[in-house]
């Protein structure tokens, strides 16, 4: 990263290996792959609150890289996001904005409020022009209400009732769409949240594991990880694993390869000239 | 920056060796409303009287104690915008350790940074040196901590501090060394009460207390403390 010649702080992404990078893969590098979450992530918007779910599956390439990470981000004591996409950018994104919003509760000694969230992390992926790889699903309750957005890489939003993001968003969509309606009990929104992620984790390849679902009202949140675990390790063997020995020992002789030598003085000095 | 005739230093040695501008400073800060801190055995108390120019003045909307993270928390004395500046770096800085280490900042390493702010304010053109003195009381894995930050920019680690106008050293017959909090709770009080020129209230003091799980700033409770006190 070239900091000569620099007007002004350095903004988005530094493009200066650009021509290097392009040199290489023409001349037949390939270039490293990231992890990505292929994901299924849900959100919707019951009585009293917002219920925020997830899977737990992180994939590189066809190869499941984490079987439980956690996917559903702390933004604020009133605030989560849920992010699909690579999972650094995710990570890195609402861990950014978090820092942001404490800063502001600081200064203004009042709750965060989801708009400002939306706003804050919109802005930071436009800059970005969507080379940030994160689809995140954001919701809370502040003292406007309960709020529920999506946001895409490229900074655009949505604000639903009912969303799904990542590659099983079509199956946990399908859910969503048969059986939402407004005004849903917690017990009701927990289990249709629950049904739309299991629909995600057992027909999408990307999204896998277990349910995570965070249950978000006036006041109090909770974070239910690993709420239903429907697909548990079953096949490991209870007799342990025991290799027959199959060499025989005829002769066992042990060889010191040092000997331990007493050094006794007979008389006079060591050392004389 | 600007013309050649004040781009120097205010802080320029005088020929005795002393920096006038931070003695001034200091001053300033001699003159501000008290303001003290005692460290117990397990937690820390600041407090400071909150004389309003004017009853008509909200004394809700004033507050002089302020959090910089969820277990430091910071009094002044001396002139109250500085210290608003001093407080929104310091928790900016904190932040940010926050965000690199994922570990809360350690209350010496906070002080550290806030030192150096102020310092930097001695020793370069075209600004002026802080005019307030911190108290920074916090509580992290090596206990209860109490720290005093001067214009300079120096930090002393204090057991029981008081700073602004009419100092008491009542503190050194009051303070025992494994003071419990509600004990230096009600020495602050007493202390504070000393050099109050009024009637000393629940309207016209602020206390903060932080203990090793919670950081408990203008305790609602000063009223019940001042009756026990009386």
């Amino acid at each position: 990263m070239s900091s000569e010649g620099m007007d002004g702080p350095k903004l988005g992404f530094s493009f200066d290996l650009y021509s290097r990078n392009d040199m290489l893969t023409k001349k037949g590098l390939k270039p490293p792959g990231y992890l990505k979450t292929g994901t299924t992530i849900v959100g919707l918007i019951f009585k009293d609150g917002v219920i925020l779910g997830a899977d737990t599956r992180a994939t590189a390439g066809p190869i499941v890289a984490d079987k439980n990470c956690e996917k559903i981000h702390y933004m604020a004591p009133n605030i989560y996001c849920c992010g699909a996409g690579t999972a650094a950018d995710t990570e890195a994104v609402t861990d950014n904005i978090s820092s942001q919003l404490k800063l502001h509760r600081y200064h203004t000694g009042r709750e965060s409020r989801v708009v400002t969230a939306l706003t804050l992390l919109k802005s930071h992926l436009f800059r970005y022009q969507g080379h940030v790889s994160a689809a995140l699903v954001l919701g809370g309750v502040d003292v406007t209400g309960p709020h529920l957005h999506t946001i895409y890489p490229h900074g655009s939003t949505d604000t639903l009732p009912f969303a799904t993001m990542g590659s099983g968003s079509l199956a946990a969509m399908a859910i969503f769409e048969s059986e939402y309606r407004e005004g849903l009990t917690r017990d009701e929104g927990v289990n249709l949240v629950t049904k739309a992620i299991c629909s995600g984790i057992f027909n999408d390849l990307g999204s896998g594991s277990n349910v995570d679902i965070c249950v978000i009202e006036k006041g109090k949140k909770e974070y239910l990880r690993n709420h239903l675990t429907p697909n548990p390790r079953t096949y490991i063997s209870s007799k342990g694993y025991a290799f027959s020995k199959k060499t025989e020992v005829l002769l066992t002789k042990i060889t010191p390869l040092k000997e331990l030598v007493d050094v006794v003085q007979v008389g006079g000095d060591a050392m004389e000239e | 920056m600007g013309d050649s005739q004040y781009s120097f230093s205010l802080t320029t040695f005088s020929p005795s060796g002393k920096l006038v501008q931070i003695e001034h400073a200091l001053t300033a800060v001699g003159s501000g409303q008290t303001s003290l801190g005692i460290k117990a055995s397990n937690g820390v108390v600041i407090a400071t009287e909150k004389k309003l120019p004017s009853i008509l003045v909200d004394e809700t909307s004033v507050q002089k104690i302020q959090v910089l993270t969820p277990n430091i928390g910071v009094v002044y004395s001396g002139m109250g915008p500085d210290s608003r500046v001093l407080v929104r770096k310091s928790r900016k800085q904190a932040e940010q350790y926050n965000l690199l280490y994922k570990e809360p900042i350690p209350v010496t390493q906070l002080v550290r940074e806030t030192a150096a702010v102020m310092q930097e304010f001695t020793q370069s053109g075209g600004v002026r040196p802080f005019g307030v003195s911190l108290l920074v009381a916090g509580y992290d894995d090596k206990g209860p901590q109490l720290y005093q930050v001067d214009p300079s920019g120096s930090y002393f680690s204090w057991k029981a501090s008081a700073m602004g106008k009419n100092t008491l050293y009542t503190f050194s017959s009051l303070y025992t060394d494994d003071m419990e909090l509600e004990d230096a709770i009600h020495t602050a009080i007493l202390t504070l009460k000393e050099g109050f020129e009024g009637q000393i209230s629940g309207k016209n003091i602020e206390i903060g207390v932080i203990e090793a799980d919670r950081t408990v700033l203008t305790a609602a409770q000063i009223e019940d403390y001042l009756q026990e006190v009386e």
